[in-house]
């Protein structure tokens, strides 16, 4: 057959798309689609970006990858990607990959001012071996810390957590995704006992409404939107209501549009839980069976630092907050006090206390929140008439409280990035449990990712500074023992102390608290709030920053050693993804130059140590815990010699390559189909790292409500991903997947009743009022999830006649985090070439600017540079700016502030006050 | 400088870049001259200024895709098209020509194609006459590009 190569390449695109979606096309063109892909072999994989998880078809020819599609057989994406998506091939093939180690050298020795040269990886790993003995001979496990990630594969994250948690006895390890996904952890762990969602994204073609609270579903999650808006479409009795601070791409098929004051989602919350009651529209059923009555403390703080030893002068004011706050009006109706009242924070360090309460108590605390109070306090744009405002809000009562109706509520970063994230999130659930409307098909409140694996590794596995595998922390001794158990080390190896947080870590860098910091598959000097803190601590204090990346990013432009890392498709792994849903892949092609998978950089590093090395007793300061002497973990060579330890072993042979996992051998045929793994060839010693660490990772869920299949499962060819509890059937022995969960319908754990909330972490409770404690004996609720009144609080730092305008950023649809990938993909770079500040027209035209302009945008901690944008996708109402923090040119996180949600500690990246002026 | 700059990119076009440079008597590189934007972290750069492709739609040359079969990029200026709505798709008005099917001419507007509609969840089988809904947001997909240079080149 003879095409020219024009028609060739049309037919061919034609004939794809036909094969598809099954459709008849011509045998010429299918004839030209075969010669085009004759010689690509297609496996399947993940998409690298967003927590939706779709599921990608990846295309290679000899080692490169030619080709990506969404994979019609992923039940998340159904054949679909979004523009980000399509370009996960190409995101791995920038030209300036890392490919060898750098570190800063002068005279042919490290030094922190001197300038990068290439190093071995011998070279790379003995400074970081030598700096690290260094700081934890001077500080003991809390001076050193490691930067973990949503993004790491889950393999990856458990490796981090053993070397670090169970190697190094220390908890300083934290993911980004404390900066994503921590409010939403507290909310579950307060209310249900359990992490993550009980529904699944079936909800959305099974649900009647749909309610976006500070989520822009259409930029961040744009495939489950596109699930969402099919549903609009086909359905005319569907709504959908968008609550945001301003008009965004989620906006233009909702149905309802709310913009809100910043906090306002607070105030907004418990109107409608008070029309609920007001209404009797509660689910007495549900209540009386399944729920309890709860409140904790308001005088929280604001996870500043207690001090404002480090604060620039022009912070102190907001910092002040954290000590002591005077009430504003609204606070002071809302929370039952008087206006101007100072209240000290005594609270701040107990802020996740709780206690169960009435519901007569319940309904007191609802009480100021009247249709009038909540619009007052809630209305976002100016412009809009108070009683259009209230219209909404009426409308949005009678969705959630008309028992007829099904309701979906997504959010993400809105309500996560939050001062009071845990709150807010726990606001969401109490509306859906008083209605009933939770972990059934279409109702439920759905808390959205928004990284691959926030859930699948940073959750899950626990790299986070409090956590273990399968819920459990490191200070319940419990916990520990199972931990230590299944590692098999000694009693006492395990740090009780919780470490420290992602920008408590950033802190400690700045005051000489911790000195050597691993930074991987993360970007955190450029994503964390009020960088030039954290600059200066990386850049002027005497410290050792090791960043592994696979581009050059802020991060490693700070850092004195930087490793280069292998990208998604050159190594195995996994993701879980917002639904619960595990999913695999394995490497397409091979990493570029000398670039190997993070699994290698943290397995290769722990060769350099040695069990002796740890297991003397540790300072610790500030440790306090039953069992271990003050300020001290215990010298457990003893012990560890009775099972049979001398101390001469490495790290590597008691964490990773033991005889068990050792078991696992690479090459897998059965699994790997002809596929590499150079990070199993890299080591050298015939083993599958990757299986054996999920393996051993599964063993702490399995049985415990969060079980994964076995590794090989994933890998079948027919399998989309699973979405755990993953349970053997009895008489198929088939591995089935939950649905929803705590619903007896859907879930075998459900052991009792209809509905189990079987999640076991705070379920033991005092009782009180809305003030506080009044009988401290426990009582335990167990099957029962926990209703929440939440007040509302005013946001610590307000625009003011200084710092007139609401400063909010986020994201867009073509970049991901911090750009590194998706900005070395030209398409993506020429759709979205660099971060602008979107503004009101009328706030240009008073500030005399027009598009394109440029202009600083200063706050207390710091000013940058960017352009205006009167106009395009989000159009905000006056007194507010947006401005998306991918572009490292535009270096919005230098003028964001570090306030936390004093429970989850995740920063709120969503409201600070700035000025904005023609540059 | 530049000239330094330039011949770093080079050597990073070769995988063994670093190495080569260093060898070559440029024996360390400094933390600006690293990443995106070449300038000091504790710098504050001036953006630069860019403008989307100003031209009208049915005026411009197809955009080359980026591989087979990925989204084809929008040639033509969307600012007064877009927002895309529930109420109102502006992209539909011109490209949703079921009866253009297989066609693509420059001047007129490139028909949605066939996949389009088709509902991949429920009814694969079937094409429809009507753009699904999971394909409406037509920006999820398509996009502008503007008249600016790639920060870095890309091999793929």
């Amino acid at each position: 057959m003879s095409v020219t190569r024009r028609d060739f390449i049309k037919s061919s695109v034609a004939a794809a798309t036909a094969a598809t979606i099954g459709i008849h096309a011509s045998q010429n063109a299918q004839a030209a689609t075969q010669e085009a892909e004759a010689d690509w072999k297609w496996d399947k994989g993940v998409c690298r970006f967003c927590g939706t998880g779709c599921g990608i078809m990846i295309a290679t020819k000899g080692n490169k990858i030619v080709a990506t599609k969404g994979d019609p057989d992923s039940t998340v994406n159904r054949g679909l990607n979004c523009i980000k998506g399509y370009f996960n091939g190409k995101i791995m093939y920038g030209k300036d990959r890392l490919t060898q180690p750098l570190m800063r050298m002068s005279n042919g020795k490290f030094d922190k001012k001197g300038k990068f040269q290439s190093v071995t990886w011998d070279q790379a790993f003995d400074e970081m071996a030598r700096q690290f003995r260094k700081t934890y001979q001077e500080l003991g496990p809390t001076g050193v810390a490691w930067f973990g990630s949503g993004q790491y594969t889950v393999p990856e994250g458990y490796a981090s957590v053993k070397l670090m948690k169970a190697g190094f006895r220390s908890n300083n390890l934290d993911p980004n995704a404390r900066h994503c996904m921590a409010s939403a952890v507290a909310a579950f762990m307060q209310v249900f006992g359990i992490d993550e969602p009980a529904g699944n994204y079936m909800d959305m073609e099974e649900t009647d409404t749909v309610v976006t609270w500070g989520g822009n579903m259409a930029e961040m999650h744009p495939m489950l939107w596109a699930r969402v808006a099919d549903r609009r479409l086909s359905s005319n009795h569907v709504r959908i209501v968008n609550l945001s601070t301003f008009r965004n791409m989620t906006s233009d098929i909702a149905d309802t549009e709310i913009i809100m004051s910043p906090n306002g989602d607070l105030a907004i919350q418990n109107y409608i839980a008070r029309e609920i009651v007001k209404r009797d529209a509660l689910d007495h059923e549900f209540v009386k069976n399944h729920c309890v009555f709860s409140t904790g403390p308001y005088d929280i703080g604001y996870g500043m630092r207690a001090t404002d030893k480090y604060a620039f002068n022009a912070e102190k004011d907001t910092q002040i907050n954290e000590i002591r706050h005077k009430l504003n009006k609204h606070e002071a109706i809302a929370q039952r006090r008087q206006e101007g009242e100072v209240v000290e924070q005594k609270n701040t360090a107990t802020a996740g206390n709780h206690w169960m309460i009435s519901f007569e108590d319940f309904k007191k605390g609802l009480e100021p929140y009247t249709l009038d109070f909540v619009a007052e306090v809630a209305k976002g744009d100016p412009d809009e008439p108070i009683e259009e405002f209230k219209e909404k809000l009426k409308l949005l009562a009678d969705y959630y409280a008309d028992p007829k109706r099904k309701v979906v509520s997504f959010w993400t970063m809105g309500f996560n990035q939050h001062q009071r994230g845990t709150w807010v999130n726990e606001q969401v659930y109490m509306n859906h449990l008083l209605t009933g409307k939770q972990c059934k098909p279409g109702n439920g409140a759905f808390s959205l990712t928004g990284q691959p694996s926030a859930c699948g590794t940073a959750r899950e596995v626990g790299v986070f500074s409090h956590r273990l595998p399968a819920d459990m922390v490191v200070d319940n001794p419990k916990h520990r023992d199972v931990a230590e158990k299944i590692w098999k080390l000694p009693k006492g190896t395990v740090n009780p102390k919780i470490g420290s947080h992602i920008t408590k870590i950033m802190r400690d860098l700045e005051d000489g608290s911790v000195k050597w910091a691993w930074v991987a598959v993360t970007n955190p000097f450029q994503g964390t709030a009020n960088a030039h803190h954290w600059i200066k601590g990386a850049r002027d204090m005497d410290n050792f920053i090791v960043c592994s990346d696979a581009y050059p990013g802020i991060s490693a432009k700070v850092a004195d050693l930087v490793l280069p890392a292998a990208m998604i498709f050159e190594k195995w792994g996994f993701y879980g993804n917002a639904e619960r849903r595990t999913q695999s892949w394995r490497q397409q092609v091979s990493p570029p130059g000398q670039a190997v998978g993070d699994l290698w950089h943290i397995m290769e590093f722990s060769k350099r140590f040695k069990l002796k090395e740890f297991w003397g007793e540790q300072k610790v300061p500030g440790l306090k815990a039953e069992g271990f002497a003050d300020g001290k973990l215990p010298d457990i060579s003893q012990s560890a010699r009775t099972m049979g330890y001398t101390g001469e072993e490495t790290l590597y042979e008691v964490l990773f390559a033991t005889p068990e996992n050792k078991k696992m051998k690479w090459p897998d045929n059965a699994v790997a189909k002809g596929h590499a793994n150079h990070v199993a060839e890299a080591l050298g010693d015939g083993w599958f790292p990757e299986k054996a660490m999920f393996e051993e990772y599964a063993s702490f869920g399995r049985g415990h409500g969060h079980d994964l299949a076995p590794f090989d499962v994933y890998f079948d060819d027919k399998v989309r991903g699973l979405k755990w509890p993953v349970v053997k059937d009895q008489t198929t022995g088939e591995w089935k997947e939950t649905h929803w969960r705590f619903n007896a319908k859907y879930d075998s754990y459900v052991k009792h009743g209809p509905f189990e909330f079987y999640g076991e972490a705070m379920k033991d409770l005092p009782s009180g009022d809305l003030d506080g404690v009044t009988d401290k004996n426990k009582k335990n609720l167990h099957g029962k999830a926990k209703i929440f009144f939440r007040p509302y609080a005013a946001p610590v730092e307000q625009p003011d006649e200084t710092y007139p305008f609401w400063l909010i950023t986020g994201r867009v649809l073509e970049h991901w985090h911090s750009g590194t990938m998706t900005r070395r993909v030209p398409e993506l770079h020429r759709a979205v070439p660099s971060a602008l500040i979107y503004m009101h027209p009328k706030d240009a035209e008073k500030l005399g600017l027009k598009r394109n302009d440029l202009a600083w945008i200063e706050s207390r901690r710091g000013k940058i540079q960017a352009r205006i944008e009167p106009q395009g996708r989000n159009r905000m109402p006056r007194g507010a700016i947006f401005v998306p923090w991918f572009d490292e040119g535009v270096f919005i996180n230098k003028v964001t502030l570090d306030a936390t949600c004093p429970i989850s500690k995740q920063v709120d990246f969503k409201k600070c006050a700035v000025k904005i002026y023609k540059a | 400088m530049k000239l330094r700059l330039a011949r770093l990119l080079q050597c990073a076009l070769l995988f063994t870049a670093v190495n080569i440079c260093l060898a070559d008597g440029n024996n360390s590189i400094s933390d600006s001259e690293l990443g995106l934007s070449r300038s000091d972290v504790k710098d504050d750069p001036v953006p630069e200024a860019y403008t989307f492709n100003p031209k009208f739609p049915g005026t411009n040359d197809f955009l080359p895709r980026a591989y087979l079969n990925a989204p084809p990029q929008i040639p033509h200026n969307i600012d007064r098209l877009t927002p895309v709505t529930a109420k109102n798709n502006q992209c539909k008005g011109c490209h949703d020509r079921p009866q253009m099917w297989g066609t693509k001419r420059k001047g007129l507007p490139t028909p949605i194609p066939e996949s389009h509609y088709t509902d991949l969840r429920n009814d694969p089988g079937t094409v429809t006459k009507k753009l699904i809904g999971a394909r409406f947001n037509c920006t999820q997909c398509h996009v502008p590009q503007a008249i600016t240079q790639p920060l870095v080149e890309n091999s793929f």
